[in-house]
């Protein structure tokens, strides 16, 4: 795998008159720290017409302002996961046999995470692209999630790596004895934590997503198991909610009957 | 005689009967307001505002009864010819309250059907607004513009009431109508493609596009996108701003109805005298 060129993860000082200007995935932003306050500004690319201007934003684009008690001008960026369950949709249907485990690479994209250094107080959390929302369950009940689409790749070293994207193991096993149409699903990231290897690339701990049949929930077991090459002390987000238990849930089934071409 | 004694007015036993009535009020009246209060806070945080409003009233009505009944002991009251007298005096009142006693029971009805709770936004006759409350007598709605709207639990019961928060999506139809000449699949696409990028749409239950007619001048569709509940305001007033601004870079056309004028004879055609020709002296310059 090649190198991530652009690494803005880490604590970066601030000035007040030249802005701290990152650009990762879709996501352009500026950085100041002016009177005591952080300012911060961020557009989009298919929301500005032409190049976008490291120097400053955009007239469109308004700045925010954080007073901060003591803050400092030291911020903290990180990479996070959405913070919203995902819709992992693969490009092309995957059919997996009865009894049958694969393993999975889903490229999702990350959220970037602005603190402030001294104290870690979260200032504001962004996508690196915007994302569509999707619902996940039924029109009576289920989870507002974010939609993306993954190649489900079976190996990832040939592939270019990317700045906005993380990349997900993921361990899919069919113990039921009908056959598991892996179309989309429920990807519960909340849990999982952020590593970076030698290169730069961003890595997430190993997911396990056994299913049992249409009728029952899937469970769903962070292992905690970390890709080749990755270790405990590479890790630079920790995950959102710190539960290392299995869990049980609906992740494959989806339905919307009465909402077809047939519902008024 | 000493006029100031208000012993030689009342016996001492009544005095002290009214101290002790007064310090069941004093002390049992603060308390029951502080348990409905902590009932209230407590169901709250734990289920929801409309289970709180509900666990508070039943602390509160349960605790007045108690302590009336409390205070009628204190007095010497007993409730036995009461209770035998109630049934005349209900059916006196009955009579005499029908439409209050009605809304009590319609009341009892809406908390155990629950059609919807506080915080719900409810169309009831057209009438649209938050549920503050339900109440004995009636549910007390918040309208967008800001108005207090009071509606009898009766009326409630009667007629039907649309819940538009009761399930967590909703679909937003939008009536987009076309010229005969444009090419439906083309629009298709370019809806689809609207769709995909607003930002309260969701991808899942996808949008939908039905043939809805050959309308009398138009390609009548309806196209159908879901939103979360809290979002369906913001679908509805973006997405056919963009559809508009959309069509306009694309250049479907949106008819409208056109009016021909006539001079009373459909077979002639309307007589029209140039008075001060712009145009022509605009290209002759």
């Amino acid at each position: 795998m090649s190198e991530v060129k652009n690494s803005i993860w880490g604590t970066h000082p601030l000035g007040d008159k030249e802005p701290y200007f990152v650009d990762v995935g879709a996501l352009n932003l500026w950085m100041l720290y002016r009177n005591e306050e952080i300012w911060i500004a961020y557009c989009y690319d298919e929301e500005v017409e032409g190049k976008v201007d490291p120097s400053a934003p955009p007239e469109k684009t308004d700045w925010q302002r954080w007073a901060h008690k003591s803050g400092g001008n030291e911020v903290q960026i990180l990479p996070a996961f959405a913070d919203l369950p995902l819709i992992v949709q693969s490009e092309y249907s995957l059919k997996v046999s009865p009894y049958t485990t694969i393993q999975i690479y889903s490229r999702v994209p990350l959220w970037i995470s602005i603190s402030i250094a001294k104290n870690e107080y979260s200032l504001i959390e962004l996508p690196a692209t915007k994302l569509s929302k999707t619902w996940f369950g039924t029109p009576i009940e289920g989870e507002l999630c974010y939609h993306v689409t993954t190649k489900a790749r079976r190996d990832l070293s040939k592939t270019t790596p990317e700045d906005y994207l993380l990349s997900c193991p993921i361990t899919i096993s069919n113990r039921s004895a009908e056959e598991l149409t892996f179309e989309s699903f429920c990807f519960r990231v909340e849990r999982l934590g952020i590593y970076k290897d030698t290169n730069g690339v961003l890595w997430a701990d190993e997911t396990e997503i056994t299913y049992h049949g249409e009728e029952q929930h899937s469970d769903i077991i962070m292992t905690g198991k970390l890709p080749k090459g990755i270790t405990k002390d590479m890790q630079i987000s920790k995950p959102r909610k710190q539960i290392h238990k299995s869990l049980a849930t609906r992740t494959f089934q989806r339905l919307f009957e009465d909402t077809d071409i047939l519902g008024r | 005689m000493d006029l100031f004694n208000i012993y030689n007015y009342i016996s001492e036993e009544t005095v002290f009967q009214a101290v002790r009535v007064l310090l069941i009020i004093a002390i049992s009246f603060p308390v029951l307001l502080l348990l409905r209060n902590w009932a209230r806070s407590f169901f709250t945080k734990k289920y929801a505002s409309h289970y709180g409003m509900l666990a508070g009233k039943v602390v509160f009505y349960t605790g007045l009864v108690i302590m009336i009944v409390m205070v009628m002991g204190q007095l010497g009251i007993s409730l036995a010819p009461l209770l035998a007298g109630a049934g005349i005096v209900g059916v006196a009142l009955g009579f005499a309250s029908q439409t209050s006693v009605s809304n009590i029971i319609s009341g009892l009805f809406l908390i155990a059907e629950q059609p919807f709770k506080v915080d719900d936004i409810i169309n009831v006759n057209g009438t649209i607004g938050i549920v503050m409350s339900i109440d004995v007598l009636s549910v007390k709605l918040r309208t967008f513009d800001n108005m207090f709207v009071r509606i009898p639990n009766e009326t409630i019961i009667k007629t039907e009431v649309i819940n538009l928060t009761r399930f967590p999506i909703r679909r937003f139809n939008a009536k987009v109508s076309v010229a005969y000449k444009e090419d439906v699949g083309k629009v298709r696409e370019i809806l689809m493609e609207v769709a995909e990028k607003n930002k309260y749409s969701l991808s899942e239950p996808e949008p939908q596009i039905i043939f809805e007619a050959f309308g009398t001048s138009s390609i009548d569709l309806d196209f159908r996108i879901w939103a979360p509940v809290n979002e369906w305001i913001f679908l509805k007033n973006t997405i056919q701003e963009e559809i508009k601004k959309k069509f306009d870079e694309e250049s479907i056309e949106i008819p409208f109805p056109h009016v021909s004028l006539y001079a009373g004879q459909d077979t002639e055609a309307m007589p029209i005298e140039i008075i001060n020709s712009v145009v022509q002296q605009e290209e002759a310059d």
